[in-house]
């Protein structure tokens, strides 16, 4: 034992040697919380039989008022931190085979655990995999996208069954700037939504 | 013949236990969740470091002064906790450097996880072992499982960790009170239960509170400690009276309610350890650990009012060895 705490202390004693120089990183120096710029207006929504795909038409001077804004605060990237959405290839890699493992190894010793494996340790350890799986699941499923009506943006969207089954849609948009003083939202109407029935 | 019994009701220490805990509960829950932000920093600030000596005192109590059978498992448990705590240092410490991109620092973090629940499985494998007619080589399907969630939704796995240590004090409670205190041991479960209806009064009380005020970095911190930042959806009045109020239990279990239980861990009863009064045992190092350990929760408090954000950010980066060293002593006493 005394062999062991030897070479505990002398592991120590050289990782703080090693990283005792590294100053401690300043991770948001005197964060303070800044407005988001934002401009008041109405909008008016229009569907167009004729329009191909949707269209968001704002005015040049609600453009100059976002922009003014925008240049009055500081460009701090902090604070506009991207969420990253979806898994990187290598996130995908390593839990897979994380995943793989957990049922090779999970099958071997259900197999293998015999008499030896209580059967109250054995229903835990299937309620496990099982919430795992479902866990895992749960993610997968988070990053499904809509149904496909709502993945474009037209009047199907204004249908509750089509929305609300989700919560969100997204759909290719042209942005525009007009001469007018309001925001208008022009979507292409279909022959299925109930606005044109 | 017949005899008569009657059966009169009196008041255990088990009655006086879950009374006082269920009313120690109610009280934390109110002012906790009425001031979470103040009641975060006063309760760091009081009890953070005494509990931490209170857990050295208590590990090394439960040390043996010869592993014998267990040189393995103690050699695995304590190398662990070196080892995982030095890379976590490093990667904290390192982790404002030019050199390391976010996503090379999203990598170690993941690889640190997976190192964890690793580490973990041949615990409790070795604890199996050691136990007769048990099969505990389960614990390495469930890492895998864990580890392939740990690369998936790292932020998910941080913040489960840090909801979870709480829990883990409360565990070291029940096994404490099986050996020292059976009489308890019903009415520890049934306060157990009675957790999930306060966090839920919580919930009810104050889920639907605006956001807390994030105007200062130290209330920022407090707030992405407790999960902010990563469940935006939910009122973070909520997130911090829950971490705080489970961090109070937990601080209870370990200043009061486990030196309670056991003789061996009365802070001052340094005779009963076996690292201390054995003849053979350390009782020099043993006592100087201990001076030591009592100056760090001193200067904890002078750092604390110096500059308390600073401070608080220092003690959670090494509070990470106190949150490995639970895992191998509880282990060993299942």
């Amino acid at each position: 034992m005394k062999r062991f705490m030897f070479m505990a202390a002398i592991t120590m004693l050289a990782a703080a040697a090693a990283f005792g120089d590294i100053a401690r990183p300043e991770r948001s120096p005197n964060r303070v919380t800044k407005p988001t710029p934002r401009v008041s207006t109405t909008m008016e929504i229009m569907m167009n039989k004729n329009a191909k795909e949707a269209k968001l038409l704002i005015p040049k001077s609600q453009i100059k008022q976002l922009r003014a804004e925008l240049e009055a605060l500081d460009d701090d990237s902090g604070n506009t931190a991207a969420v990253s959405g979806g898994f990187t290839r290598l996130q995908t890699i390593v839990s897979g085979t994380f995943l793989s493992l957990a049922f090779i190894f999970g099958g071997m010793w259900f197999v293998g655990s015999g008499r030896s494996a209580t059967k109250g340790g054995k229903a835990l350890a299937i309620a496990a995999i099982l919430g795992g799986i479902g866990a895992a699941t749960t993610v997968v499923f988070a990053n499904v996208g809509p149904p496909p009506a709502a993945r474009s943006i037209t009047s199907k969207l204004f249908d509750q069954k089509v929305f609300s089954s989700y919560g969100f849609a997204y759909g290719k948009i042209t942005i525009e700037t007009t001469d007018g003083n309001q925001v208008k939202l022009i979507v292409p109407a279909t022959s299925e939504t109930p606005a044109s029935e | 013949m017949q005899e008569i019994r009657t059966a009169r009701f009196e008041i255990t220490s088990a009655h006086v236990f879950v009374g006082a805990f269920v009313a120690a509960c109610a009280v934390a829950a109110a002012l906790i969740g009425s001031f979470p932000l103040g009641a975060s920093i006063v309760t760091i600030f009081l009890f953070a470091g005494v509990h931490n000596v209170m857990e050295f005192r208590y590990f090394v109590a439960r040390m043996p002064l010869r592993w014998g059978r267990s040189r393995l498992f103690y050699s695995v448990g304590i190398g662990g906790v070196i080892v995982l705590a030095g890379a976590y240092l490093t990667l904290y410490f390192a982790s404002g450097n030019w050199l390391w991109s976010s996503e090379s620092w999203a990598v170690f973090a993941a690889s640190w996880n997976t190192a964890l629940v690793l580490w973990l499985a041949v615990l409790f494998y070795l604890r199996g072992k050691q136990r007769p007619k048990s099969d505990w080589s389960w614990a390495f399907p469930a890492a895998f499982l864990l580890a392939a969630l740990a690369w998936l939704v790292p932020q998910y796995w941080s913040l489960a960790l840090v909801y979870i240590h709480p829990f883990v004090a409360m565990w070291f409670l029940e096994r404490q009170i099986r050996r020292t205190k059976p009489e308890w041991l019903r009415v520890y479960h049934f306060c157990l239960t009675l957790i999930p209806f306060f966090v839920a009064i919580l919930w009810l009380s104050f889920a639907s509170q605006p956001n807390l005020s994030q105007d200062t970095n130290l209330f920022w911190r407090i707030t992405q400690h407790a999960g902010s930042d990563i469940v935006p959806g939910i009122s973070s009045h909520f997130l911090v009276a829950t971490h705080v109020f489970l961090e109070s239990i937990h601080y209870f279990v370990w200043i009061l309610l486990i030196p309670l239980i056991d003789r061996r861990a009365i802070p001052w009863k340094l005779g009963d350890i076996p690292l201390f009064g054995n003849k053979n045992g350390f009782p020099k190092l043993v006592g100087l650990a201990l001076v030591v350990a009592i100056g760090v929760v001193v200067a904890l408090w002078a750092g604390f009012t110096i500059d308390y954000t600073v401070t608080r950010d220092i003690y959670f980066a090494f509070a990470i060895a106190h949150v490995l060293a639970e895992f191998p002593f509880l282990i060993k006493m299942l």
